[in-house]
Formats: structure tokens, sequence, C-alpha cells
């Protein structure tokens, strides 16, 4: 990124060339290749009307963001360890793909049925493990989706504060680490981080979602008299909106303008606050949209006038929008980049938002049919969090593990010479 | 600093700025004082007239006895969007079942007198399991009604299994009643009441309905007689159901009455739709029939904003059952919300809501 930064990913490092060289065509197959992956797993492991069914709806969505948060590790915290850049080099995509996913479907089995069913949630916490729910009498059902929920919410967590390191901060003050001991340091620091978040953010949820609410153990909703709702979907719509600040930031914002400030951890700080700020000013905008198009939320109401629902769609209008921006960034090479900075991402901005409207239309249209999901705007089965991170895990996998082929591949150093 | 950087363009990150924080800033405004600082939206109010009174029967409210067993078969079928055409519901083996079955229905027969002194008699649903709706509406006389012509119109509240399945007990005895269906029915239900099959989940009808079928829609209230009217809602369902039609009556010197099958449109949302769309609609005096709280005595934070929220509508009688959940029974008695006891005969399982066989009358 700026040529200042203390310590850049091998992902900033790598010199891609294109294959297929016409970019408008090269966009559109590629965004067409992660559009049919993405409907086979969808299809495979999420669709109600497909082989394994697991969108019920927080049991697959509940992988989803584990595969996501998972990825974020791999390549941000860990750059690729324990693979050599070497190999990242030479390796074919295709095998290099099959492997790196390999280990992220696995290290997301394991975390969830060894760390949180079999240690966390036997061990600390009943909700954070779908076995141990079921003992105290609680319907499979339910328990299954409660403990997703609590899983769920921390990849949800960290997949906001994970990347800010590498990213805002550039590993300081770790950056002279070697892997894996930076990996493991940067991931320790922003787990505690994350645990903290999610115990002060999601764990009041719990406090009533239990039948007696269980005041012992968690703070009342502290968002309550300010925010009209005890569920913590307040917090996972503003922390949603944070997650696609942070990769917004990332990507078509490409870093500015915090990377202006000169030295970390100054940088760091500027950006961790730019990235609050963004997120805050989606989710009220998202909140006061919402508002005008269907009237201000009422107290107690369900679906489309629920306070909780119109929070939880602020995270669901806010992905859209990153989407749309991954997709520009990933297979339309970040298009423009000929202007002066503060053009190109005002141009890539204007993009995104247009294309993301289009987007929100054509999934609540078409959703129903192409996905099996719930028709209407609101209910707990219309979910579009689920499909359309999914989307973004197949686009991620393809252009952080596999170097974005068929269409580009890593420029061999002679090339690059 | 970088070179890039110029004031021209720092201006124009400003200006972009500026919109951003307004946009959130009014979002925060909204969010933290609601309605408080808009103006009152005006709407034309409909008149829907007056009844003198009103009796509802509840035929039954028990849709299925084992809440295990039910989930079970969804969570087998892929969780609660699958199609309810197609889960195969469990009918045999289960000890607190009808007879094994686990399938029971939903129904609530209504008198409603008009303010000529007339009499109409409306049917709210057919239940499921066609033997258990059987024996019921035997029980409480509605199959000789039905039989008779006796009774003027069915309504089927919304497509769900437990409401909608069970029809082939109400065809047998009156084929060619004529019938309301909310806006958003499948084919599959169509086809239903028209004598198809559906193996897989183990329903059928044998006898194909011959009356009239009036789809009512979301755009307006729908008056049927003075004083009594329908209001639908575009609400998405589980197990692949869409939409929704409540009853609203009015019952001269008490108030509005609300009449539901599940309420899945939610019930302070609905209460919220009267008070916009009807006249007098501020003054809901009862409310009666499934409220869809926690009908798997699950729960979510939700529904303690709606239990919170109840209170302030001044309602005097809450005629809840089926899908309410005793959890929120019990927590809508705590909140001092005046729930009306039942005597838990007929297999409904508490009396601490209105169950089979027990009346509410309003005069
Ligand atoms: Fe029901
Ligand atoms: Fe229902």
């Amino acid at each position: 990124m700026s040529a200042n930064a203390l310590d850049t990913l091998w992902l900033e490092e790598r010199k891609l060339t294109d294959l297929i060289k016409q970019p408008v065509i090269r966009g559109i197959l590629d965004t067409l290749l992660a559009f049919a992956v993405f409907m086979g797993l969808w299809w495979v492991f999420m669709d109600p009307r497909g082989v394994l069914r697991w969108y019920t709806p927080q049991y697959g969505y509940m992988y989803i963001r584990w595969l996501l948060i998972i990825a974020i590790w791999q390549v941000y915290i860990f750059n690729f360890w324990p693979f050599k850049l070497e190999w990242m080099e030479k390796a074919h995509p295709l095998k290099k793909g099959l492997i790196l996913i390999a280990i992220n479907f696995a290290v997301t089995g394991l975390l969830v049925w060894v760390f949180y069913y079999n240690i966390f949630g036997k061990l600390a916490i009943p909700y954070f493990s779908w076995p141990e729910l079921k003992k105290t009498g609680l319907s499979d059902f339910f328990s299954r989706e409660y403990s997703s929920l609590a899983i769920l919410m921390m990849a949800a967590i960290a997949s906001w504060l994970s990347p800010i390191w590498p990213s805002a901060f550039e590993n300081y003050p770790w950056h002279k680490l070697k892997q894996p001991a930076k990996g493991l340091t940067v991931f320790a620091v922003t787990f505690l981080l994350t645990t903290y978040a999610y115990l002060i953010f999601m764990h009041p949820h719990y406090r009533v979602l239990f039948y007696p609410w269980q005041e012992y153990t968690a703070a009342f909703p502290w968002w309550y008299n300010s925010f009209h709702t005890l569920s913590g979907n307040f917090n996972v719509g503003w922390i949603m909106c944070a997650t696609v600040s942070v990769w917004l930031t990332e990507t078509i914002l490409e870093r500015y303008p915090f990377r202006l400030v000169r030295s970390q951890p100054w940088r760091g700080i500027a950006g961790f606050l730019f990235i609050l700020l963004l997120a805050f000013i989606l989710f009220f905008s998202f909140v006061f949209f919402q508002d005008m198009v269907w009237g201000v939320s009422v107290e107690g109401a369900k679906r489309i006038m629920a306070p909780d629902w119109r929070y939880l769609h602020t995270g669901e209008l806010a992905v859209i929008l990153l989407t749309v921006g991954l997709v520009l960034y990933f297979y339309f090479d970040n298009w423009p980049r000929k202007f002066s900075t503060e053009v190109n991402i005002l141009i890539r901005v204007a993009i995104t938002i247009v294309v993301a409207v289009g987007l929100h239309w054509a999934y609540y249209k078409y959703s129903h049919q192409l996905l099996g999901t719930q028709a209407g705007y609101s209910h707990p089965q219309q979910f579009p969090m689920a499909p359309v991170i999914l989307f973004i895990n197949v686009m991620l996998y393809h252009n952080w593990f596999m170097d974005g082929w068929p269409g580009k591949r890593i420029k061999r150093e002679a090339e690059a010479l | 600093m970088e070179k890039d950087f110029s004031r021209r363009s720092f201006v124009k990150g400003m200006a972009v700025g500026t919109l951003a924080g307004y946009f959130g800033a009014a979002g925060l405004s909204s969010t933290v004082f609601k309605s408080q600082l808009l103006p009152k939206e005006k709407v034309n109010l409909v008149d829907i007239g007056q009844i003198k009174g009103l009796k509802i029967k509840v035929i039954s409210e028990t849709s299925w006895y084992d809440n295990n067993v039910f989930l079970n078969d969804v969570k087998k079928a892929g969780g609660l969007l699958v199609n309810q055409y197609e889960i195969p519901w469990t009918r045999e083996g289960v000890k607190a079942g009808y007879l094994g079955d686990n399938l029971g229905g939903f129904s609530t027969y209504i008198e409603a007198e008009l303010m000529d002194g007339k009499v109409m008699k409306i049917l709210l649903d057919s239940g499921w399991n066609p033997h258990w709706m059987d024996k019921r509406f035997k029980e409480e006389g509605i199959a000789e009604k039905l039989a008779k012509k006796e009774i003027d119109f069915q309504v089927i509240s919304h497509e769900h299994i437990d409401h909608f399945f069970g029809i082939e007990s109400t065809m047998r005895h009156y084929p060619d009643i004529p019938m309301y269906v909310p806006k958003g029915f499948y084919q599959d239900g169509f086809d239903l009441l028209k004598g198809k099959s559906f193996p897989k989940a183990n329903v059928k009808n044998d006898h194909p309905h011959k009356g009239k079928v009036t789809v009512l829609d979301s755009k307006q209230v729908n008056v049927l007689y003075p004083g009594i009217a329908l209001m639908t809602f575009d609400v998405p369902i589980i197990l692949r159901v869409f939409g929704e039609q409540a009853f609203v009556f009015n019952v001269k010197d008490k108030g509005i009455v609300l009449v539901t099958g599940c309420c899945h449109q939610g019930i302070i949302s609905y209460m919220e739709e009267v008070r916009k769309k009807i006249v007098g609609g501020e003054k809901i005096y009862a409310v009666q029939g499934g409220l869809h709280i926690s009908p798997f005595e699950d729960w979510d934070p939700q529904y303690d904003d709606l239990i919170m929220a109840f209170n302030k509508y001044g309602v005097q009688k809450i005629g809840c059952n089926h899908c309410t959940g005793f959890i929120t029974a019990e927590k809508m008695i705590k909140a001092g919300l005046p729930v009306v006891k039942g005597t838990a005969r007929h297999m409904s399982k508490r009396d601490i809501y209105l169950g089979n066989g027990d009346e509410l009358v309003i005069t």
C-alpha cells in the first residue's frame, strides 16, 4: 500500500498477469464463475431444497462466518504460514487453492465441533454448545440455532477486529516478528479483544434469551432504553457495518484517508477510529433510509416494523454494498485507477452504491426462487447475510488462495523483470 | 502528507463527509426518539360499522401434541424454510398425541350478531389431522351446522398445515361453502382445496371444494358485513407460507375485537395497523386466538420487547392460545396483562389460556 508501510502482506506483493486480456470480459467471466461455484456450494450445504440443508438459518450461517474469519486469519494474520511464500509463488493455483480451502474447512470444523461444542461450551458457557444446551431440556432444533448464533457472533466480531491490526496498524508493534510468532501474537491480541467485545455486545442478549432471565450471569441489555429493543441485533447491525467498513477501506477506499497519517501507532489509531465512524454513518444512515421507506419502527412489533430487525437489516444492506465493492476490487481491478486517489475513490463509491441498489432489488426479487430463502423482506429465515457472505467467501478463495486463476496467474520472475 | 492530497479534493471530501454525516445524524435521531420528532401521518380511516355482540368458541387450538417430535420433523427435513407440502409429518407412535398421531389442528367458531339481530356464523380455519378435527367438529356441533349449511362462510387465516391441511373435515359436510383465503396462497393450496393429495406430507382431500373462493389482499380493509372485517398482511411465514388475514370486529359499547389464526404479522403490528386504518381503532377491547410468539417454547429477546410494549395498548381481554406459547403466557401474566383463563379440557394442556371447547363472549 503506501510506500512507508511498516509491514506488508504477501498478497500486496504478489504480481499477477492476465490470462484473459480483455478486462471487462475477464471481469464478467470471473464474476459468473464465482457465482456458479457459490450456487453449487449453496445447493449442497445450505439450500432448504438441496442436499444438507444447513440454512436453518443460523446453523449454516455459523459455518459461513467461520469460513470467512479463518480465511482472513490464514491470509491477513498468518500470511499463509505454514506454507513457504516460495511455494505460494510456484504451486499451481488449483492445487494451492484446494489445499488452502481444505485447511479452511478443517479448521472451521475443528473450532465449532471441538473447541465450542466440546470445550468452551462444555466447561464455560453452555449456550456455546449445541449438545450442552440440549441437555438442559431445550429442543434439539433451537439448541442448535441459539448456540450457532453465539458462535457465529464471535466470528463476526473477529472479522471486524482482526484485520484492523494488519491493515491499519501494519502489525505494529509486532511487525518485526517472524511467522508464526507474529501471527500468533496478533491472533491472540485480536481474539482477546473479540472476546471482551462479545461479552459486552452479545452476552446480555443471552440474559433475556432464556427463561427465566439469567440475571446473575449477564448484564441487562444496556442499549434497551435508547434503542428500543432487548435484542442483540442492535449490536449485530452496527458490528456488521464495522466489518464492512474494514473491508471497504481495505479495498475500494485504499485505506484512505488514514494512510496519510505518517507514523504508527497513530496511523492505526486513526484507521480504527475512521472505520468506526464509517460504520456508524453506514448504520444510522441505513436506519434512516428504512424509517423513510417503511415508517419509524414500533417497539414490540414484528417483521419490517420491528426495531431489532431494522438494525439487523442495516447489516444486510451493508454486506450487499460490500459484495459489490469486492467484485469491483477483485474482478474489475479496482477500476478506475487513472485519476487522483480521491476521484478514483469517489467514482468507485458511486458505482458501488448504484450497483448495490440493483443487487438489493434483484436479491429480494429472485432469492426466494433461486436460493430457497423466505419470500419478502423480513423474516428470521430471510437472512441475506448467509448467501451473500458465502459468495464473498468464494471470491476470497478465488483471489487469495488461487490468484484469480484461470483469469489471472502469478507473474513468473522472468516476466517481472 | 502525500502529494495527491490537494485542497480541492479536501473540499470534495468534506462535502461527501457532511452528506454522510447528515444521514447518520438523521438516522440516530429517528432511532432514539422514534416518531416523536416526525409529524403525524394522515390516513383515511375506514368505518367498518358495528355489531351487537360476539361469541368466540375455540374448537381446537392444539395443533401438535409433542413439540420435539414436530421440531424433529422440521429439522430432519432441513429447517423452518422447507416447503410444508414436502415434510413427512409424524403421524404414528407419539405418546402425547391423539391416538398416537402428533397432529391436531386449529379452528375457531364465531357467531357475530349484526345490529339488525341476524347472527352470522363463521368458521375460521379447518385444523390439520382430519380424525381429530372430525371428532372436534362433531363434539362442538360444527359438523351438524356445516351439513345444514348453517355456517355462512369459512375463512382460512393462512395456508399453514395446522390451519388448512384438515380442510377435508369441513369439505366432507359442506363442499360448496363460500371461502375466503389471503393473498399469498400457493398453487399447492388451491390444488389441495380442489382435491389433490400430497402423499409425502401425508395430506389429502377427498372432498373437492365446489364453492366460491375469494382471495383477499392487503391493499384495503375488507369489510364483509357491517362491523365485520378482515385485514390481510403480506407477511412471510415459516414452512414457505406467505400472507395471513385476521378478523376485526367492532362491538357496540365495547370496542374493537381482534380474532386471529396464528397472527404471524405480530400482534403489535396488527394493532398498529388497526389504529391507523379503522375508525375506533384506538380502543381495542379484546384480542383472541394464536399470537405466534413462542409456539415451540423457544425464545427471542424480541418477544420481551413485545410483552413490554403490549401494556401500552390498553387491551382489556387477551383470549390467546395456540402458538402464543406457555412461556409467553406466563410472562404476560407476570407483566400484568389480562390473559383469559381456560379449562384445560379436550387435550388442551394447561388452563393458563383459552383451550379447546372454551368460549369468549363479548356483549
Ligand atoms: Fe398455527
Ligand atoms: Fe401458522
